[in-house]
C-alpha cells in the first residue's frame, strides 16, 4: 500500500512537472500489465444478474462482463481477468489494500465514498433506484399505505438510509428490520415476516421474476425513492486509470449508438462507414496513444464481449431469465439517460 | 441410546409410563400422531414428491423438493470456484484431509512421531494437489479454492495449529515465571475479548494495508493463523480447567520421585488433563467447525458461500431450501461423527479410570 501511494504521488508529481506529457501512464494499468492479470471484484455468493456463478463454476453477469471488457482492452484477452470474491463490507478496504484493481460491484456513487473513503468513480454505467415491493394481498398501492408496517432492508447499504429519509419526509411510522444477506431478506419477506421490502429496483424486479410461485402476488410500488448512479470505483490518485475506465464505458455506448456489435465489428473495421467509427475501432490512430494502450483496444473489446446493449441483454435483458426492461438504462436517443462523452 | 432397538424395547415399561391414566394415553396418542404427521410431511417433501433428475426442473413444484438443483450445482457447492476440469484434484484433496483426520482418531496412532508424520503427509498431499504447480499440474492459487474442500482445510488447519498453541498457552499461564505467565494471560484475555469476526477481518483486510507487500503472505495463511490463535486461546482456558482438577500433590509426588518437569507433565498430568477437558474440547472443536462459515465475510468461498452462489441464479433461485438442506446435511454428517467420536473417547477413558 505504502509503495503504491508513493508511486501514485510520484506519478502525480511527474505529471505536474511535465504537464505536456503526450500520453497517459497509469500506475494501475502498468501494474496490471506487469502482473498479466486484472483483479476485479466478485461477490461472496451471488447478486442476481450482476455477479453470478454458472454451472461450470465460472463467474458471469453484467459487472463481470464489464471487467472482462476492461481486461480485453488492457491485456487483449478477457480470460486474463481474475475475479476476487468480496463481501459488501470488504470491498473498499480490499481496493485500498490492492487486493483488487477496481470495484465493479453494483456500487453507488455517493459523496461520502468519493471524498472520505478516498475513491474515484467512473461515469455511471447503470441507473437504478430504491423501490418498495409489498405483498399484493395487503392492498398497498403507494408508500403512504405502509403506515405502521414492517419493512425489511439489506443492512449497510445506501438503501437503508434512503428509505428512512423518504418515509420520514412523507411522515410514515414504520419498523425497519435489517438483514445481512439478500437471500435472508428474500426469505424473511416471503415468509411474511415483513409487509414490504425496500431494495434496489432492478433487484426487486429480478426477485419477482424468479419467484416462480406467484409473480403477480407482489406489487412493486411506483414511489421512486432515489435514482442511484452505479459506477466503477477506483483508488484516488490515478486519474489516468479513471480516464481509461470512462473511455472503456464510453466505447461500449458509442458502439451501441453506431450499431457496432461483436458480430459485425470485423466488417466495420475493414470498411468503416464514418470517421468516428474508424477512430473508435483503431483504423485511424488516436484511440490508443492517448490512453497509453493499443489503437485497437476498443475493437478487440467489442469483438470479445460486445457493445453495451449486448452485455445488458445477455445478463439482465431479453436474453436473460430476468427480462428487465432497459428503461433508464437505454441510450439517451432511445429514452434512457445513458450517453457517452464526445469522441474527437 | 443406540442400544434402544426394537429387539430389546421394553414394551411393559413404555405402557406403564405412557398409558397410565386416560389423560396420559390421550396425550401420548396426540403427541405421537403429531410426530408421525411431521415425519410424513418431511418425508413426502424430501423423498416421495421430490424431483431427482437434473433435466426434471420443469416438473419441480411446491409440494416436493427439487433435488435437481443439487444435481446441477453440487460441484459448485463442494468445490467453489475451483476450475471445473480440475475437480478430481479437489476431490482427492478432500479425501486426503478426511483420511488424515480419521486415521489420527485411532488410538494406535497416538504417538507424537506417528501423528506428526500422518498430519504432515496429509496436509502436504492436500496442498500439492490443490496448488498443483509442484506436481506439474496447472497452478490453482488459493483464492480459487472453495466449497467443502476449503471448509475442511480451514477447519483442520485451525485445529492443528490451535491445539498445540492452546496447550502452550495453558502451560505458560501456569508458569512460575511472572513475565511468561503475564504474557500468556494478556494474550488470552486480549484475543478472547475480541469478536472472531474482527480478528479475521483484521487479518484479511487490515494487515495488508499496514504491512509492506513482501511481508503480507497469502490471505489464507493469515486467516488460518489468526483463527488458530483464536482457537488456541479458548482451548487454553479449556485445558486450564483440566489442570485445576488435578491435585497439587501429584506434581509434588512426581518431583519427590525425581521426575523432570516434562516427565511429570507427559506421564502423569497431561493424560488426566485431557480426560477432564475432553467434553469441552469436543465442544470447542465442533463450534470451530461451524464458525469457519464466518470466513464468508472476508470473501472466502467456503461451503456456505458456494451454497449461496448455487441458488444465486435465476434458474435455481426458488430452490434455496434444497441447497441449504444439502449443506446442513454435510455439516451434520461431520459434526455428528465428531460428537460420536467424543462419546467413544469418553468411554475409552472410563476404562483408564477403573
Amino acid at each position: 500500500m505504502i509503495n503504491r501511494t508513493i508511486l501514485a504521488s510520484l506519478a502525480v508529481a511527474t505529471g505536474l512537472a511535465l504537464p505536456s506529457a503526450g500520453f497517459a501512464e497509469s500506475p494501475t494499468i502498468k501494474a496490471i500489465e506487469e502482473r498479466g492479470t486484472m483483479l476485479c471484484s466478485g461477490h461472496n455468493g451471488s447478486y442476481f444478474g450482476f455477479v453470478e456463478v454458472n454451472d461450470k463454476n465460472e463467474w458471469k453477469g453484467l459487472d463481470i462482463d464489464l471487467c472482462r471488457a476492461m481486461t480485453t482492452a488492457i491485456l487483449g484477452d478477457p480470460d486474463k481477468s481474475q475475479i476476487v470474491p468480496l463481501s459488501w463490507a470488504q470491498r473498499f478496504p480490499a481496493l485500498q489494500s490492492g487486493d483488487v484493481d477496481i470495484i465493479i460491484k453494483a456500487t453507488g456513487w455517493t459523496m461520502g465514498r468519493d471524498t472520505e473513503l478516498g475513491l474515484q468513480f467512473s461515469i455511471p454505467y447503470f441507473f437504478g433506484g430504491a423501490q418498495f415491493m409489498a405483498h399484493g394481498d395487503l392492498g398497498i398501492t403507494e408508500a403512504k399505505d405502509l403506515e405502521g408496517g414492517t419493512i425489511c432492508v439489506e443492512a449497510g447499504t445506501t438503501i437503508e438510509r434512503i428509505a428512512a429519509n423518504y418515509l420520514k419526509s412523507i411522515d410514515v411510522e414504520h419498523t425497519m428490520v435489517s438483514y445481512e444477506k439478500a437471500s435472508e431478506l428474500r426469505a424473511a419477506y416471503l415468509a411474511n415476516r415483513c409487509d414490504s421490502f425496500v431494495a434496489w429496483g432492478p433487484f426487486l424486479a429480478v426477485l419477482r421474476a424468479t419467484e416462480l410461485e406467484n409473480p403477480d402476488s407482489h406489487v412493486i410500488l411506483n414511489d421512486q425513492l432515489s435514482n442511484e448512479p452505479i459506477s466503477a470505483a477506483m483508488r484516488q490518485g490515478d486519474e489516468d486509470f479513471v480516464d481509461f475506465t470512462n473511455w472503456m464505458l464510453a466505447a461500449l455506448l458509442i458502439a451501441e449508438e453506431e450499431g457496432i456489435t461483436s458480430q459485425n465489428v470485423a466488417d466495420m473495421a475493414a470498411n468503416p462507414p464514418n470517421p468516428k467509427i474508424a477512430r473508435l475501432l483503431g483504423v485511424e490512430p488516436g484511440m490508443g496513444e492517448r490512453l497509453g494502450l493499443r489503437d485497437t483496444w476498443a475493437r478487440e473489446m467489442i469483438a470479445e464481449v460486445g457493445n453495451y446493449a449486448e452485455i445488458y441483454h445477455r445478463n439482465l435483458g431479453e436474453e436473460s431469465p430476468y427480462k428487465l426492461e432497459r428503461g433508464l438504462n437505454n441510450l439517451w436517443s432511445h429514452g434512457g439517460v445513458l450517453y457517452a462523452p464526445q469522441l474527437d | 441410546m443406540a442400544s434402544m432397538t426394537f429387539a430389546n424395547f421394553d414394551w411393559g415399561r413404555f405402557k406403564r409410563r405412557s398409558f397410565a391414566t386416560p389423560l396420559d394415553s390421550g396425550i401420548t396418542v396426540v403427541v405421537y400422531l403429531v410426530l408421525v404427521w411431521l415425519l410424513w410431511q418431511a418425508l413426502s417433501w424430501a423423498l416421495f414428491n421430490a424431483v431427482w433428475t437434473a433435466d426434471g426442473v420443469d416438473q419441480c413444484g411446491k409440494d416436493g423438493a427439487c433435488w435437481s438443483v443439487i444435481h446441477a450445482r453440487h460441484r459448485l457447492i463442494l468445490f467453489g470456484l475451483y476450475p471445473y476440469e480440475e475437480h478430481w484434484r479437489s476431490t482427492l484433496a478432500c479425501l486426503a484431509i478426511i483420511a488424515t483426520v480419521v486415521i489420527s482418531c485411532f488410538p494406535q496412532t497416538w504417538q507424537p512421531k506417528r501423528l506428526a508424520v500422518i498430519w504432515i503427509v496429509g496436509f502436504a498431499t492436500y496442498y500439492l494437489l490443490m496448488e498443483g504447480s509442484l506436481l506439474g499440474l496447472t497452478q490453482v492459487t488459493t483464492d480459487q479454492w472453495g466449497g467443502l474442500a476449503l471448509t475442511l482445510f480451514l477447519f483442520s488447519s485451525v485445529v492443528l495449529i490451535g491445539m498445540p498453541m492452546g496447550l502452550g498457552l495453558a502451560l505458560m499461564r501456569r508458569s512460575e515465571m511472572p513475565v511468561v505467565r503475564g504474557f500468556a494471560s494478556l494474550v488470552i484475555d486480549l484475543i478472547r475479548s475480541l469478536p472472531l469476526l474482527t480478528t479475521l477481518f483484521t487479518a484479511a483486510v487490515v494487515i495488508p494495508i499496514l504491512l509492506p507487500t513482501w511481508l503480507e503472505g497469502d490471505k489464507i495463511w493469515r486467516v488460518i493463523l489468526a483463527f488458530g490463535l483464536f482457537f488456541a486461546c479458548y482451548q487454553a482456558e479449556v485445558l486450564r480447567g483440566g489442570f485445576q482438577a488435578i491435585p497439587k500433590g501429584q506434581f509434588e509426588a512426581g518431583k519427590a520421585l525425581g521426575l523432570t518437569y516434562w516427565q511429570i507433565l507427559g506421564r502423569i498430568v497431561l493424560p488426566q488433563v485431557f480426560r477432564h477437558a475432553l467434553p469441552s474440547t469436543v465442544n470447542n472443536v465442533v463450534v470451530t467447525f461451524k464458525e469457519t462459515a464466518i470466513v464468508i465475510i472476508i470473501g472466502f468461498f467456503d461451503v456456505l458461500a458456494s451454497a449461496n452462489a448455487a441458488f444465486g441464479t435465476a434458474e435455481w433461485a426458488p430452490y434455496y431450501i434444497e441447497v441449504l438442506a444439502f449443506v446442513s446435511l454435510i455439516y451434520w454428517v461431520f459434526l455428528f461423527s465428531l460428537g460420536q467420536y467424543g462419546e467413544y473417547l469418553k468411554k475409552r477413558m472410563k476404562v483408564a479410570q477403573r
